[in-house]
């Protein structure tokens, strides 16, 4: 059987603030339709690790590649390919919800954006807020329209850094079968979590960090 | 998934820190907690004036100074007060003196509606400011520890009402008093004009404060907007005088309207009498969650004024007006790419068409300028107004650099985004420069007097400074305190915030300082390209040392590979077993 081609390699992946050294070390190789889940305790350097994954930090050493790219956060191609829904995204104060995902999806080239939208709002359970604006939405409601933006645009990598907060129980239970899916299709997936029900049903290989990120166990695949 | 991971899940949720190796899972014992319940008896009455002893108590006690102390140590702080005011004072007199000499019909014209320009100006302010805070605001601290108990709010709000009613009295008193004061009205005008705009705004606020007791805001709007159209109709009617545009043969003197004046007076001080008390017997009638928010947003804007972070005062108050609003009508964008983001834009200003008024307003400036002979300075100043009235088109770049949320899901180039979100402002600056051609032509009898083509070439340069300048607001960075730190007077501070206080007004001084100075307008015009090309793929100095880094360690770990591997390098053979 032919060997899946690797989306994502990291290898000797370290990062520090200051005198604290967070990640040590770190190595992964994530083939396209492999789900890998980083688990661990507070602070075992699980999102240090993803954020240094889509370039948001850099990182003090180590090299992390996706398709053979070296990981730039400004770099188009690797914008173009890894999807991501981390803490950090910002929304447009006077685009409602719909406008959100309708402008991704355009920038991304989609086909048929309007189609798109409609199909994935739906999904999300979004439709009855397509029209409000984002300042409006309840935590949750903001969750899903980040993992909305991850699903509106073409990707090969998706990185969910604790996708599962502020979901209620069905949503996790959605975002499970929806993540499951996305393997399906041939895409590679790196997600931190806290769910147990999430990273059984979705993971393929399961990494659990301890101190400075570095693996405690590794199972799976 | 194999049975292996799915013990290591079980073991993840609930074991205890990870260790370097692989740690079983331990049977934790829970340690025997006790809980505290309140004892079943009434609860003794509350006074709201031992909560407030309670609270100074606790702030006195914090106190490591006395007030003796503190007045002996700033007294070089004190005579400095003293003296700068002593010198303002003396300069604004003999202005007074210098300029109550003349009476040409455009001081009479001047000394007569600049002060009332600004008073009105001022009115509209102490609405806007009102709607904005409160005017009746509590900190989220009160709002949580104070209102969540069974205690009388007026007394409480009693005193947050007092302090705007000072403010709005003090403010305009003191700036019309010193406009008026500048345009040579005498001494008894002078305070009648002050008097007026005091009384006046203090009557906006006790208004405000009525209306906000009755949770109302339409009449507040509406009279925003009357005294703003009022104060501009008046701010445009200085300039056409002076221009030369409009005969001043109606307009009489300042002395003549003084009863007029004085009416204005008695009436504001009246209304705010009667407001006020409206207002004091409803304050126990406004909502928690209106308090709270001014005082959060006073608490928000302090924050970001620490910082001097501009920007972020100004996304604060967007943020809060998006959300007040709540909701639109939806509409589906065009094309793909870049296209789709710039046609995005484009749907905005029709969503927001306010932003058109700050646009048209700044195009006065240039008029005045050419009006009241400064046509030497127009470039600066109408490249500051217009620097102003372009932030609000920026909102698109603001968000796509504020954070690297949304530009790292753009699949484009960092200079391909900045490009794109600058489109649409741009196109706005382009009809700017070219309805503000005349005024840099010299359409004024006393004004400029260039060539089509160099007044055309001095507009467009004073747009591109305009614009560049509104981008260079909008896309500065934050000041990093993780950064080494620079000594000042004032302590250790990051270089940046001292650069966030003329971030943007700096490249609108580059740009302009040629035409300023004489210099053939080809030069501000290659300062404009190279300013361009740094605000579109701004130089990162971090990113330059990271790649630097990176190329380096690639560098040393070639080097090591190649001299394991060269065919140079001395191999070890063993030696021949016999």
């Amino acid at each position: 059987m032919a060997r899946k081609s690797v989306v994502l390699k990291v290898s000797g992946l370290t990062k520090a603030f200051g005198p604290v050294v967070i990640v040590d070390g770190f190595n992964l190789e994530v083939a396209a339709g492999e789900a890998v889940a980083l688990t661990g305790r507070n602070g075992a350097g699980k999102s240090t690790v993803l954020r240094c994954l889509i370039g948001a930090d850099r990182p003090d050493d180590g090299r992390i590649e996706v398709n053979g790219v070296a990981v730039s956060e400004t770099n188009p191609l690797i914008r173009r390919d890894v999807a991501t829904v981390i803490d950090d995204l910002d929304f447009f104060p006077d685009l409602s919800v719909v406008e959100h995902l309708d402008l991704l999806a355009r920038a991304h080239g989609v086909p048929d954006p309007e189609a798109a939208v409609d199909a994935v709002l739906d999904e999300v359970q979004l439709v009855p807020q397509s029209g409000q604006l984002p300042g409006t939405l309840s935590s949750g409601q903001r969750r899903r329209l980040a993992l909305a933006t991850a699903f509106v645009r073409p990707r090969k990598l998706l990185v969910l850094d604790e996708p599962e907060q502020r979901l209620d129980t069905e949503g996790v239970a959605w975002l499970a079968e929806r993540l499951i899916a996305e393997r399906r299709q041939g895409l590679a997936i790196v997600m931190a979590s806290h769910e147990p029900m999430l990273v059984e049903k979705v993971a393929t290989r399961v990494v659990r960090l301890g101190e400075r990120a570095r693996v405690v166990e590794e199972s799976g695949e | 998934m194999s049975k292996k991971s799915r013990k290591l899940i079980r073991s993840g949720a609930t074991s205890a820190p990870a260790e370097a190796q692989p740690t079983p899972t331990e049977e934790t014992v829970e340690p025997a907690r006790s809980f505290y319940f309140l004892p079943a008896t009434e609860p003794l009455p509350v006074a709201e004036a031992d909560l407030h002893q309670l609270m100074k108590l606790w702030r006195h006690g914090r106190a490591t100074r006395t007030i003796g102390q503190v007045i002996s140590d700033g007294y070089v702080a004190l005579f400095s007060v003293l003296l700068v005011s002593a010198m303002i004072i003396s300069t604004v007199i003999n202005a007074q003196q210098g300029m109550t000499g003349c009476s040409t019909q455009a001081c009479d014209t001047g000394r007569l509606l600049v002060p009332s320009a600004v008073a009105l100006a001022g009115f509209a302010l102490a609405v806007a400011v009102s709607r904005l805070f409160g005017p009746v605001l509590a900190s989220a601290a009160e709002g949580s520890w104070l209102m969540e108990a069974p205690i009388s709010r007026s007394r409480l709000l009693r005193g947050r009402l007092v302090i705007p009613l000072i403010a709005a009295l003090v403010v305009p008193v003191l700036v019309t008093g010193l406009v008026a004061a500048l345009s040579g009205m005498e001494w008894a005008s002078v305070a009648a004009w002050a008097a007026a705009a005091g009384a006046g705004a203090l009557a906006m606020v006790a208004f405000a404060a009525n209306e906000q007791t009755h949770d109302r805001d339409t009449v507040l709007a509406v009279l925003q907007g009357v005294w703003t159209a009022a104060a501009l109709a008046v701010g445009l009617v200085v300039i056409s005088v002076a221009a030369g545009w409009l005969s001043a043969s109606w307009i009489t003197t300042a002395t003549t309207v003084r009863p007029v004046v004085y009416a204005l007076v008695v009436a504001g001080l009246a209304l705010a009498v009667v407001m006020v008390v409206a207002a004091l017997r409803r304050l126990d009638l406004i909502r928690r969650a209106r308090l709270v928010s001014g005082g959060s947003l006073v608490a928000g804007m302090q924050g970001a004024m620490f910082a001097l972070d501009f920007g972020l005062i100004r996304d604060i108050l967007v943020e809060r007006k998006a959300a007040a609003k709540g909701h639109v009508k939806p509409t589906f964008g065009r094309g793909t790419g870049l296209t789709a983001l710039i046609w995005r834009d484009a749907q905005r200003l029709l969503r927001a068409p306010g932003v058109f008024i700050g646009l048209v307003m700044s195009l006065l400036v240039p008029y005045a300028a050419d009006a009241l002979r400064m046509s030497q300075l127009n470039p600066l100043l109408s490249g500051l107004a217009l620097t102003a009235a372009l932030v609000p088109f920026l909102g698109s770049l603001r968000v796509l650099t504020r954070t690297g949320g949304l530009a790292r899901m753009m699949p484009f180039k960092t200079g391909e985004l900045r490009g794109a979100a600058m489109v649409v402002p741009g196109a706005m600056a382009v009809l700017w420069a070219l309805a503000a051609t005349p005024a840099f032509i010299g359409i004024a009898s006393t004004g400029a007097d260039r060539s089509l083509t160099d007044g055309l070439s001095a507009a467009m340069i004073t747009a591109a400074a305009g614009l560049f300048g509104a981008v260079r607001w909008v896309t500065a960075k934050k000041p990093d305190f993780g950064q080494p730190m620079m000594a000042t007077a004032s302590g250790a501070l990051p270089p940046t915030l001292i650069f966030n206080l003329v971030r943007g007004f700096d490249m609108v001084a580059l740009i302009t300082a040629p035409l300023i100075l004489g210099a053939p307008a080809y030069w501000s015009a290659g300062i404009a390209v190279v300013v361009f090309l740094l605000l579109r793929s701004p130089i990162n100095m971090e990113d330059m040392q990271a790649e630097q880094e990176a190329a380096r360690r690639e560098l040393a770990a070639a080097k090591a590979g190649s001299k394991a591997g060269s065919p140079g390098a001395k191999t070890k053979i063993p030696p021949p077993k016999r």
